[in-house]
């Protein structure tokens, strides 16, 4: 151990700096665009089953179903190499968001259908009672109070969808990972590549993990009397 | 009189049997071919101490590359590289299946070999200087050029046609390495596999892909809707690699490679890995008594960016 740290070579991560500062920004890029993509399939297949709607449920369950059971390598190959037999050409960029949001979707679908059902029914009655139609009782009254139980739930569906950004190596897009073992390839430095992904990595979830108990310290329901 | 014809039987069977048993006798010691005329072959030196004591080669090599390195339909590994370490093996210990070969890939071949999990790597490994520093290569073993391979309606013919499009590769290999210094407005996209490299110029998800002639030119023969333009660069031999200061095994092999020069072995193995088709085009990339390689030390072809 001692050896590997005393050979440590700095200069290969201050030579590589660039492109893997590339590499990050576009990690950071999919995983933006995976959390919106997920937020977005979960909130609206969770009502959709948590309110039982008809036809769109039973495709949710199919899909979550699948996702679930499924390695998400397997989609990744599935999306990039699968696809274009089928007349679907897609680029890396595009096989790369949309892999992690169908995965990070199929998730949050489960995170929000609890966080929907676990809304007391008084209150969506309460909604109703007061004139609320159905879809603005939704607004106004499921989604923010289901929202915020599934908070922690979703949160580990974020972090989830960054480390698997880092499978995306297997299609050649070149995220922080396939740039760090690419220039791992060409320097032979493996062990200086690898720190640098361990210590971005648990740096970026770290600092989310913190922001986000910020957030629901602010967000946190106030008990009930 | 049935027991005498008995008798002679036994001797005729018993005789022609050590006569076939002395002509498949194991090389270990100069075996005399009948084609080469008096040539004198080096003798071998001892093998390594753990390689003795193992009675076993451990190598590796490519099984993703036809058809130096691949699995056959039975799933038993086989081409030029394969066969190079069988006959190493026969030469060792006199039988070819004292030997285990454990398939790495470019980017895994060098970490392989330097945590002593393989004796050497006979993997279709170029010689770069950076690799030579930080491992040892035994001498040339056969001489690869590199190519485009392309989709038929391609507008790309050679190099220079290469900016901003979209070049596959493998992670690790000297195209890469090339592309970055010479071709810097080519989005390089860099995949740990060969065949996923010529599925995605199939998919049209690369424009290129730039790679050994010898595995792109099988490929492009094998499909109709690739071909290879005639652009030729970065002609640089192969060797196969040795752990730093294993000198034992280095001496061990360059003896081995040079008898198996010398008795025009090379030539045997290509022709017994490729169709016929193909010999003619790549039997002056493997070396023969009067064909030797030699290293371009001293120079990095992959930053000589002239001919582009």
């Amino acid at each position: 151990m001692s050896t590997l740290l005393a050979t440590f070579d700095w200069t290969i991560i201050r030579e590589n700096l660039p492109d893997l500062a590339r590499g990050l920004e576009r990690t950071m890029q999919i995983w933006v665009i995976g959390i919106g993509g997920s937020t977005v399939i979960g909130v609206a297949l969770g009502a959709a089953r948590a309110n039982r709607i008809p036809v769109i449920s039973q495709l949710a369950a199919v899909y979550v179903e699948v996702i679930r059971n499924t390695p998400i390598l397997v989609q990744i190959f599935f999306v990039f190499y699968g696809l274009p037999s089928v007349g679907y050409n897609l680029t890396p960029f595009t096989t790369a968001w949309l892999a992690v949001t169908i995965w990070g979707g199929a998730f949050n679908t489960e995170n929000f259908r609890a966080g929907f059902e676990a809304v007391p029914f008084r209150f969506r009655e309460a909604g109703l009672a007061l004139g609320f139609t159905p879809l603005a009782t939704f607004f106004q009254v499921t989604l923010p109070i289901g929202g915020r139980i599934a908070l922690p739930s979703t949160i580990n569906t974020y972090i989830s969808v960054l480390k698997n950004t880092a499978l995306l190596t297997a299609i050649g897009y070149p995220e922080l990972t396939s740039v760090a073992r690419s220039i791992a390839a060409v320097t032979f430095r493996d062990f200086e590549m690898i720190t640098v992904l361990a210590v971005v990595y648990l740096t970026i979830v770290w600092t989310f993990s913190i922001l986000i108990r910020m957030l629901e310290a602010r967000l946190a329901l106030p008990k009930e009397a | 009189m049935r027991r005498l014809g008995f008798a002679v039987t036994i001797i005729v069977l018993a005789a022609a049997s050590l006569a076939a048993w002395s002509f498949a006798a194991p090389a270990g010691k100069p075996a005399a071919t009948h084609a080469v005329t008096a040539v004198k072959l080096p003798k071998l030196p001892a093998l390594p101490a753990d390689v003795k004591s193992r009675h076993r080669w451990v190598i590796g090599v490519k099984c993703d590359f036809p058809p130096f390195g691949f699995i056959d339909v039975r799933g038993h590994n086989d081409g030029y590289d394969v066969q190079i370490a069988r006959r190493f093996t026969q030469l060792a210990f006199g039988r070819d299946n004292r030997l285990s070969l454990v398939c790495v890939t470019t980017p895994s071949r060098i970490p392989t070999l330097q945590s002593s999990r393989v004796d050497m790597i006979i993997s279709t490994l170029t010689w770069t200087q950076a690799r030579a520093d930080v491992i040892d290569f035994s001498t040339p073993y056969y001489s690869a050029t590199g190519r485009l391979l392309v989709p038929n309606n391609s507008s790309i013919a050679a190099r220079r046609d290469l900016h901003g499009k979209t070049v596959v590769t493998t992670r690790g290999s000297i195209y890469a390495t090339y592309l970055k210094n010479c071709i810097k407005d080519a989005n390089v996209l860099e995949v740990d596999g060969t065949a996923a490299a010529v599925l995605a110029v199939k998919n049209g998800q690369a424009d290129t892909f730039m790679f050994d002639d010898a595995f792109v030119l099988g490929v492009a023969t094998q499909d109709p809707t690739l071909k290879l333009t005639s652009d030729k660069f970065l002609n640089i031999p192969w060797g196969i690699g040795i752990r730093k200061g294993d000198s034992k095994t280095a001496a061990w092999v360059n003896i081995a490679l040079r008898r198996m020069q010398l008795k025009n072995e090379f030539v045997g193995i290509l022709k017994a890995n490729t169709p016929a088709k193909y010999v003619g085009a790549f039997v002056d990339n493997v070396p023969g008594p009067k064909t030797r390689f030699a290293y371009p030390v001293g120079k990095d072809p992959a930053s000589d960016c002239s001919g582009i």
